[in-house]
């Protein structure tokens, strides 16, 4: 089957890297992935086309925002590819009803914003893919998507921090200010270097009050300054591996919503193909539930100072497990895996 | 008596295939606000339109605080014209999607304002594509209008690709002139004092790419500033660099705030569209000025016309060639070619010589770059 994703495509941020092992897996396997664009030397081992004819299935990757399928964007895309060609992959979570999770993150600010993105959808394509495990609206297929890349295993690197945390400041302030960051700051005395990258740990972006999106970027750098907490701005997809193996131990968070709606994302997968002991700020049974039987051991899920200081404590431990874990998912959540369900749900 | 001469009277062989019909039916798709864009152009439209007995409306939901009549019933109308200036002009899916089914590729046109239908062209720091800014490459402007419509125009005469139609779109109301007997002594100060007039320069526009060509006038003018009088510019961000452009590393958006101090600059928020011609009577001098890129295009604006119908005597900063194709060989005097304060003094001294001028250019542009005149090219261009 010839796949042609239409994404934001964002360098440092979404689904790219994702798209990027599909294309790679997608040729192990006889089909033919592209995105849609072209080439573009920023994308390292992205397959690009504008031949949307080409294609048996057009996937749009939506993720965040609406405002990309602009009305220059779409309209050459619907007239080549009849509807029923089209899917959304709804990455973050969108098709299901308006909700808040502790008067904080929310997929949508209202109802009416809600309206207008369903219209979209409707506009768009019957076929809706969500990647989770979790799916509560009728009429949306479950479909992983992220996945695991076995060649992409980092080799064994120095360490210039003991902790590092990869991942934007969206959504994730409310987590790492009451559980990551009081745990780093009861044993900072004990650990080396702390560095969090991404964006907008250390400032929020332009425009956000004005969007009424403030509420997503919470940050506060003196406590980072006091913490002796690096911040390095955000890497491209190719890095993240490179970058995760820097830390001796990588702690993942997860937006609330995203673990409300148990949506898979790339870093749960990354973070393993780094050379690194992986903590995932996950309860247990999630953990579980994606990782395999030794997932739980890797989940900080209470208690997270005892788990950073014991890990840190016991790398060759919880080397391996995170070598259990890695068995799992090359075979619960390899790549050719996700290509497999991927065309069996655009079948 | 009422006699009617049949006749061609146009080169094309296709006369009298629309100027027939009793009555068009245009929808204008473009997002209006009240501070720059197509604002001015298209409230034009739909008066000049209603008076020549066509109907033109603006695709969307009733506007507040735009006076142009607004409609979502595609099915009533026989063309669709998209003007363009950035993606977001393009309505919204939903919308797009009613737009597309409604009318179909042979009954919709696109003015594209900004030549973003050509390859990628920069002019200092200017660019007709900017994917940092809106997240479109080159190659979707091209594909992108293409997939919209087949024929594309561009307000220039000069088009660089040879399947766009060249169509300046924007015009000269004669009717918005504001004191068309204007008599010399307005251009010295009334009764020449100079204090009568608030201000000696204004500039309205907002500050996207024309900070260079500010800041190179506003050097020049310094060692006249006192006989020029105060200087204001209004529009967005001239008062400092948006934290946006800084973010995100955008040119363009320039500003020096100590350049401004010295010399007094007076910087305004945008004024809403009706009452620019107004405002700019309270000056002077009326600079116009265009982004690098549309000079290089000779992609004309609103305001290479509106200035024109101010109080005020336009010093036009734009290449002399294109002035005079535009507006005329009189206007070539509003042109400083490079001695912007010598021309300001003689302006200053001899104002009666440069509000002839602005007169004959008036004529000019009545007779050659009218609203109504553009209609009836617009309508040419849909009936070809």
């Amino acid at each position: 089957m010839n796949v042609l994703f239409i994404m934001d495509k964002r360098v440092n941020a979404g689904s790219i890297h994702a798209v990027a092992n599909h294309i790679k897996a997608g040729d192990d396997l006889g089909h033919t992935i592209a995105l849609y664009g072209h080439a573009d030397p920023r994308y390292d081992g992205v397959r690009f086309s504008t031949d949307i004819e080409f294609f048996d299935r057009v996937v749009f990757i939506i993720e965040s925002g609406l405002r990309w399928m602009s009305g220059l964007r779409v309209p050459r895309v619907l007239e080549a590819v009849p509807r029923e060609r089209r899917a959304i992959l709804d990455a973050d979570g969108m098709h299901n009803p308006l909700i808040v999770i502790d008067g904080y993150d929310r997929n949508f600010a209202s109802e009416p914003e809600r309206a207008t993105w369903l219209r979209h959808y409707e506009l768009l394509a019957d076929r809706i893919l969500q990647p989770t495990t979790d799916v509560r609206v009728s009429g949306v297929r479950a479909v992983p998507f992220y996945g695991y890349d076995l060649t992409r295993r980092a080799r064994a690197s120095s360490k210039r921090f003991d902790i590092v945390h990869v991942g934007h400041n969206w959504w994730r302030w409310r987590e790492v200010s009451s559980c990551l960051l009081p745990a780093i700051e009861r044993i900072r005395n004990q650990i080396g270097e702390v560095c969090f990258v991404g964006s907008w740990w250390d400032h929020v972006p332009a425009g956000a009050v004005d969007e009424n999106r403030e509420m997503a970027f919470g940050i506060d750098p003196e406590r980072f300054r006091r913490s002796r907490i690096m911040v390095r701005q955000a890497v491209p997809y190719t890095d993240v591996i490179t970058t995760m193996s820097d830390g001796r131990v990588n702690v993942m968070t997860q937006r609330p919503l995203f673990r409300h709606l148990k949506l898979l994302t790339s870093k749960y997968f990354e973070i393993f193909a780094a050379d690194t002991i992986p903590l995932v700020m996950l309860d247990v049974e999630r953990a579980e539930e994606v990782y395999g039987s030794a997932g739980p051991e890797l989940a900080l899920d209470g208690d997270v100072e005892r788990k950073l200081l014991d890990a840190l404590a016991k790398p060759e431990k919880y080397a391996e497990l995170a070598d259990v874990v890695r068995a799992h998912l090359a075979t619960h959540h390899s790549y050719h895996r996700r290509v497999a369900e991927l065309v069996e749900a655009l079948a | 008596m009422r006699l009617l001469f049949v006749t061609k009277v146009d080169s094309g062989d296709r006369v009298y295939r629309s100027h027939w019909r009793s009555a068009m039916r245009l929808l204008l798709v473009s997002k209006l606000h009240s501070w720059g864009g197509a604002v001015s152009t298209i409230t034009r439209y739909t008066e000049v339109g209603r008076t020549l007995g066509h109907e033109v409306a603006v695709f969307g939901e009733q506007l507040a605080d735009i006076p142009v009549p607004c409609s979502l019933d595609v099915e009533d109308f026989d063309y669709a014209v998209f003007v363009i200036y950035g993606a977001s002009d393009f309505p919204d899916l939903p919308y797009l999607a009613r737009l597309l089914d409604g009318l179909p590729k042979d009954r919709r046109v696109i003015i594209d304002c900004c030549g973003r239908y050509n390859d990628t062209i920069r002019v200092e720091h200017d660019f007709n594509h900017l994917e940092r800014l809106d997240g479109h490459q080159g190659w979707e402007w091209i594909e992108g209008f293409e997939a919209v419509s087949d024929r594309i125009l561009q307000p220039t005469l000069t088009p660089r690709r040879d399947d766009v139609i060249p169509f300046l779109f924007h015009g000269f109301d004669p009717g918005a002139v504001s004191r068309p007997a204007a008599l010399p002594i307005s251009a010295s100060g009334g009764r020449g004092d100079a204090t009568s007039k608030p201000y000696g320069a204004i500039y309205v526009g907002n500050n996207w790419q024309r900070w260079s060509q500010i800041a190179a006038f506003l050097e020049a003018v310094e060692p006249i500033k006192d006989k020029l009088g105060p200087i204001c510019l209004s529009g967005w961000d001239w008062d400092k660099r948006p934290d946006w452009a800084v973010e995100h590393g955008v040119r363009g958006v320039d500003v020096d705030p100590e350049l401004l101090r010295r010399l007094d600059v007076e910087t305004k928020y945008a004024i809403p569209f009706h009452e620019v011609i107004d405002f700019l009577g309270q000056a002077r001098f009326g600079p116009v000025f265009q982004r690098p890129l549309f000079n290089h295009l000779g992609l004309v604006t609103n305001r290479t016309f509106e200035t024109l119908c101010a109080d005020t005597i336009p010093l036009l900063m734009l290449p002399g060639e294109m002035v005079e194709a535009i507006h005329g060989p009189d206007a070539r005097s509003l042109v400083p070619d490079g001695d912007v304060a010598g021309r300001l003094e003689d302006m200053i001294a001899r104002p009666e010589a440069y509000w002839d001028a602005v007169a004959n250019v008036r004529a000019h542009l009545a007779e050659h770059r009218s609203y109504g005149r553009r209609f009836e090219e617009l309508l040419g261009v849909l009936g070809s």
